[in-house]
């Protein structure tokens, strides 16, 4: 699109923001799960004792899932960034809401005039009418 | 190998030269001490680098080591600084082999420390209770992953199932259909001036949007947000979406036009953009409500500021007063139009004086009307006609050259008038209006005999209206009407008589009271030669303004003669505006004749006789033109 060319820097650099938020979100939700995996394979070599390797990789795995919540709440966030971004910078919609809006009042405005119009002329010879009888009547 | 060259590397014999003097003898550095090339080497020793091994090798020989560390210790002291760095290490080196000897002490003599032999195989646990551990753990992690993920899911669904709540989202889209929107850093920020109307008001009408939390958020379904709909929608509507509005543009804003007769109200007309008065400004209110109250605040603001502006400037005879939030201009003399800004933020504060708009709201819709089109005319420039031209002059002033306009047209075309003015002439027109209808109204109920029946005309414009105005009498309409018209301008009316005459006259309704009364007699007195030409009889004299007679205060008296078809009877008709019509009758040659001797014969009498007053209110008819008709009929016959 030649329009998505002329976007100005700033736009640019937060479109850019938005996939790199996305890219890392996606990649830290892959990677704890990756290292949960691993730790539920539980073969490392360390110098802890076994109990307290059991209760940190139990830690750790928690931490994890924790992250990968987080990224897919990010990611949720980040869905409603772009909707927001996009109902604000969306000129071809907005452009069509308001031609949409300008014709509806033109026809409203249209139409009130007609109306205006033949009530006026209806209250104009019915003006004519009572005028005519009030001023001829001896009563006034 | 037997041809290699044999290259020998050593160091030079010599001393380093220290000095070179002017006649070619160097003077060699005296060589040195043999202390002093110890320290030089011992420098280049990097102790860092030394390894355990070393070390525990000295530790081995320890005792050894410390008889030649106080040594070289008792050796090196005078030549401090070049072995100081192996002085630390080897300082540092002798207080671990210290602490050593001591717990080596210690552990020997087994009451204080015991040294147990380092296990070296890992402590056999249970493989099954690891897996359990694990298993544990993985179930821990899955559980804190399913929570996660049930809160997003309940969050979707219960978007989902209530649709009663509309979307954030959806709600925003609308707003952004409607309103001018855009993000500045993390907040939205609108826009509900008229600026992009043409507006040159500096005051911004910036609002901002958020989103309303969870727990503000009333229960009651709401309204769905129809952004086209100004009616009445339920105050309480549930939306995701809050808008702050600056506290300047809270609340409701009217302008109030007030016409004031030495210091009586005569009519006021109250403008609100909102249509009726009572629109509240309440805390939950939609936010279409909400806004679009805020911009009848901005609107109403500029307004007032655009004719105080003016009104300051405006160099009227009587000079504009703005006191406030008052604006004082004066109509025409002893009437007042005075036009207020009133702002109240105060949900219960109603319009002050919302039982005086009885009146129309005309002045309301002009003074709105008027500032659009200022709006209208600042975006919509006349297109330039080469299309290099410049942009901005009027059409008329395009022409203005092919059209060879003078100075005179030119300083015209530059006259503009401002918001003020119009009003103004708006208001003086209504006035003018109003005493043209009250004038006519109380002379058609003063004045029963001639009908005078007006008509107003439907085509007019704020400052010019129309009124026709038609004398006749009843039953005798198809025999005489004198019809007037009269324009209705700003401070003048112009009146157009029957036979084409022009009359301009001042804002005083005593002069067109006067004219009124001047055309009735002039109707009555036409309506009767009409009558007489229809009986047969002659019109012998007419005369619009009559010379003789009592001064009348105003005009004169019109009178006519009219003669029955035989000759021999006469009537005079003399009308006045004051008292009335008067009508004679004289008899000519009287029915019986006697002659005498000054009058010989009977032919004299024909020369008219003496004329004798007819009581009109005495006699049968139903108007002056009825009773013309009996009188001419009876004298017509008795002949």
């Amino acid at each position: 699109m030649s329009g998505q060319r002329s976007l100005p820097h700033s736009k640019e650099a937060l479109l850019k923001l938005y996939r790199t938020r996305l890219k890392d979100d996606v990649k830290s939700m892959l990677e704890n799960f990756e290292e949960i995996v691993k730790l539920a394979k539980g073969e490392h070599d360390t110098q802890l004792s076994r109990m307290t390797q059991c209760e940190q990789d139990t830690y750790e795995m928690h931490v994890r899932a924790a992250n990968i919540v987080r990224a897919g709440e990010s990611l949720m966030k980040l869905v409603s960034d772009i909707k927001q971004y996009l109902i604000l910078n969306d000129f071809p919609s907005v452009n069509e809401a308001i031609t949409q809006n300008s014709k509806l009042f033109r026809t409203k405005q249209s139409e009130c005039d007609q109306k205006l119009m033949s009530l006026r002329d209806d209250i104009a010879a019915d003006l004519y009418d009572l005028e005519e009888e009030y001023y001829n009547s001896i009563n006034k | 190998m037997p041809y290699s060259v044999n290259i020998s590397v050593e160091a030079p014999i010599e001393n380093q030269i220290h000095e070179i003097t002017y006649d070619g003898t160097e003077i060699y550095q005296p060589p040195l001490s043999l202390s002093e090339s110890l320290s030089k080497y011992a420098q280049k020793i990097d102790f860092s680098k030394t390894s355990e091994v070393e070390v525990k090798k000295e530790f081995s020989e320890t005792t050894e080591d410390n008889k030649l560390e106080a040594d070289s210790k008792e050796t090196f002291q005078s030549n401090l600084w070049p072995w100081d760095t192996v002085r630390n290490k080897l300082r540092s080196a002798l207080q671990e082999v210290c602490v050593l000897a001591d717990v080596l002490a210690i552990a020997k003599d087994k009451r204080y420390m015991v040294l147990d032999p380092v296990q070296q195989e890992p402590l056999e646990t249970k493989s099954m209770a690891q897996i359990y551990a694990r298993k544990k753990a993985l179930s821990g992690a899955a559980n804190v992953l399913l929570t996660g993920a049930e809160r997003l899911k309940t969050s979707q669904t219960e978007a989902a199932r209530n649709r009663t709540v509309p979307d954030f989202h959806i709600e925003l889209l609308r707003l952004r259909q409607n309103w001018r929107l855009k993000k500045v850093s993390n907040t939205i920020i609108g826009d509900l001036s008229y600026r992009t109307a043409g507006s040159k008001y500096i005051q911004t009408g910036t609002f901002e949007v958020s989103k309303t939390e969870e727990d503000e958020k009333p229960a009651t379904p709401p309204s769905s947000p129809s952004p086209l709909s100004t009616g009445p929608v339920v105050p309480k509507t549930n939306t995701a979406l809050k808008v702050s509005i600056p506290s300047e543009l809270k609340g409701v804003a009217y302008i109030e036009v007030l016409c004031r007769k030495d210091q009586d109200d005569l009519c006021s007309a109250n403008i609100n953009l909102l249509g009726n008065g009572h629109t509240t400004t309440h805390p939950d209110m939609h936010w279409q409500q909400k806004l679009e109250a805020a911009q009848n605040v901005l609107f109403c603001k500029e307004l007032f500021n655009q004719l105080a502006k003016e009104a300051v400037q405006l160099q009227a005879p009587i000079p504009h007063m703005v006191v406030g939030n008052q604006i004082m201009a004066t109509v025409l003399p002893g009437i007042q139009l005075i036009i207020g800004l009133r702002h109240s933020t105060n949900v219960e504060k109603k319009p002050a004086n919302s039982g005086k708009t009885e009146h129309d709201h005309v002045l309301e819709h002009s003074l709105h009307q008027l500032l659009r089109e200022v709006h209208h005319k600042n975006t919509h420039h006349p297109f330039p006609h080469p299309a290099t031209g410049p942009l901005g002059p009027s059409k008329k002033r395009m022409c203005a050259g092919p059209m060879a306009a003078d100075r005179y047209e030119l300083l015209e075309m530059t006259k503009t008038e401002t918001l003020l003015e119009q009003i103004i002439k708006q208001a003086q027109h209504f006035f003018m209006r109003m005493r043209t209808e009250y004038v006519l109204d109380t002379i058609a109920k003063e004045v029963k005999d001639p009908l005078i029946s007006s008509h107003w005309n439907t085509l007019n414009s704020p400052t010019q209206s129309c009124v026709k105005i038609n004398i006749s009498t009843h039953g005798y309409d198809a025999l005489c009407r004198t019809p007037l018209v009269i324009h209705v301008g700003e401070k003048t009316l112009k009146c157009i008589c029957r036979d084409g005459k022009v009359m301009y006259m001042s804002y005083e309704p005593q002069e067109l009271r006067d004219l009124v009364f001047c055309h009735i007699n002039q109707h009555q007195i036409l309506a009767v030669q009409a009558l007489a030409k229809t009986m047969g009889w002659q019109s012998l004299a007419n005369s619009n303004h009559l010379g003789t007679g009592a001064v009348e205060p105003l005009g004169n008296a019109s009178s006519c003669l009219l003669a029955s078809p035989t000759g021999d009877r006469i009537i005079a008709v003399r009308c006045e505006p004051q008292s009335g019509v008067q009508v004679s009758v004289a008899h000519s040659p009287r029915t019986d004749f006697f002659p005498s001797r000054l009058v010989t014969e009977r032919k004299w009498e024909h020369l008219g006789g003496q004329f004798r007053d007819v009581r009109l209110e005495k006699m049968e008819g139903r108007n002056f033109l009825h009773k013309m008709e009996l009188l001419m009929a009876s004298l017509t016959s008795n002949s």
